[in-house]
């Protein structure tokens, strides 16, 4: 025999804990007498058991950092965009203006007493392999899943150049070093997707990044020879290491 | 906080994205039954929250109004793989043993498969219930349905449930 509507709406009503305390007692009424309700009631409640115990799934870790930077909430007053703005939204010149605006970056930054004409001279002829990185083997890559910072960061080879690839988003601002083991090895040139955001100071045998927001951005260090060598990232925001991890480049020869 | 976030405090938004990431990817998950497009459902209902602050009714309770975006925005995503129409309860069968059935993690899987197995609306009331902790009078809030209609589809929902999880051998 069917169970009359008014009884499965207080069964329900109890198992999701919505029922009075006058329809508590008309309910128990019920199922004092009736088998068929206290069955259902029964399976109701496993079923419902077993639906909240099911664990709430964690989102990835930097999907939080994805949607900050998907938009700009601050309403920005509209204005005409300038030269460089309108150089830069234009994705055929994107890479190579971007990477033009890096190496001016660079020069106006920059403070290594290893930075020779001859290494810029270099990196102006990289620009496609900026453009084009699928030329590039990658050697390692590492993720980054922190609060302050998730993203990945790749080391790459071509030819004599090591290029460490930083695909990252931030959100407070955050200090990058990339110690390379070898001395030999200088920094070569830098070059990024985004007009700002990202500054870099050289020296021997490291390279310091500071970076807020979505960020992609490469590092060039001469390797001459192919030499082995191990760069040790350490992230850091307000004075404090967050995440540390190092990418290993074994020798060409 | 959403008075700030109108007016544009990155911050406050950064609040309102630590309260309601969880259970919007939860939703959008227990809709979909797949992590890579709750994680685009939940970056799209984000983006249009924010984008439509400036409609949100403050006479209504913001969550309601996140809540079904998250939930409109699984159904339209369903709509556009072609994933609206229910799975055959046989699939809930697939590669199941009745021993593996019984197994903690296979019984959360089977569980899920048989979520998928029921229709959009029903399932919805279900993740509203289940899996955002909403009683009959959000949920109605919510999906601008009478309460009773909440009850019925729930309990409808919970008997579709409970034979396709009878099916698998799971009870």
């Amino acid at each position: 025999m069917a169970i009359d509507q008014k009884y499965t709406d207080l069964i329900n009503a109890d198992i999701d804990g919505e029922i009075g305390s006058s329809e508590k007692a008309e309910l128990e009424a019920y199922l004092a007498e009736s088998a068929e309700g206290r069955a259902l009631h029964q399976e109701l409640s496993s079923l419902c058991s077993r639906l909240d115990a099911l664990e709430a799934v964690e989102p990835p870790p930097h999907l939080r950092h994805v949607i900050m930077n998907t938009f700009t909430p601050a309403p920005v007053a509209a204005k005409r965009p300038g030269f460089l703005q309108t150089l830069f939204a234009t994705p055929a010149l994107g890479y190579a203006a971007t990477f033009a605006a890096g190496v001016l970056l660079t020069l106006s930054l920059v403070n290594s007493g290893q930075i020779s004409i001859r290494a810029f001279d270099d990196v102006t002829g990289l620009v496609g392999s900026v453009a084009n990185p699928v030329g590039a083997d990658t050697v390692g890559a590492i993720s980054v899943d922190e609060t302050a910072i998730a993203g990945t960061v790749s080391l790459r080879s071509v030819g004599s150049i090591l290029i460490l690839d930083f695909d990252l988003v931030a959100l407070e601002p955050v200090e990058i070093e990339a110690d390379y083991t070898d001395k030999t090895i200088w920094f070569n040139g830098f070059a990024q997707l985004e007009s700002s955001g990202t500054t870099i100071s050289a020296e021997s045998g490291r390279v310091r990044l500071r970076m807020e927001g979505k960020r992609r951005y490469a590092v060039y260090l001469q390797n001459e020879g192919g030499r082995a060598t191990t760069v040790k990232l350490r992230f850091t925001t307000d004075g404090k290491v967050v995440h540390e991890a190092s990418l290993d480049y074994a020798s060409a020869r | 906080m959403i008075e700030r976030c109108k007016n544009g405090d990155r911050k406050a938004f950064e609040g309102l994205l630590l309260q309601y990431e969880k259970p919007v990817f939860n939703a959008a998950f227990r809709m979909l039954n797949n992590r890579d497009d709750a994680r685009d459902v939940t970056q799209t209902v984000f983006l249009k929250v924010f984008e439509n602050f400036e409609s949100f009714d403050p006479s209504r309770r913001f969550f309601s109004w996140v809540y079904r975006i998250a939930l409109n925005e699984s159904i339209n995503w369903l709509g556009k793989t072609n994933r609206l129409e229910p799975l055959q309860h046989e699939a809930v069968d697939e590669g199941m043993s009745p021993e593996q059935a019984v197994d903690s993690e296979n019984l959360s899987a089977g569980v899920q498969q048989a979520l998928m197995s029921i229709k959009t609306e029903y399932r919805t009331v279900v993740v509203l219930k289940h899996f955002l902790g909403c009683s009959y009078g959000e949920m109605s809030d919510i999906l601008e349905i009478p309460e009773k209609t909440v009850k019925s589809r729930l309990y409808s929902a919970r008997q579709q449930l409970k034979d396709a999880l009878t099916g698998t051998g799971i009870r």
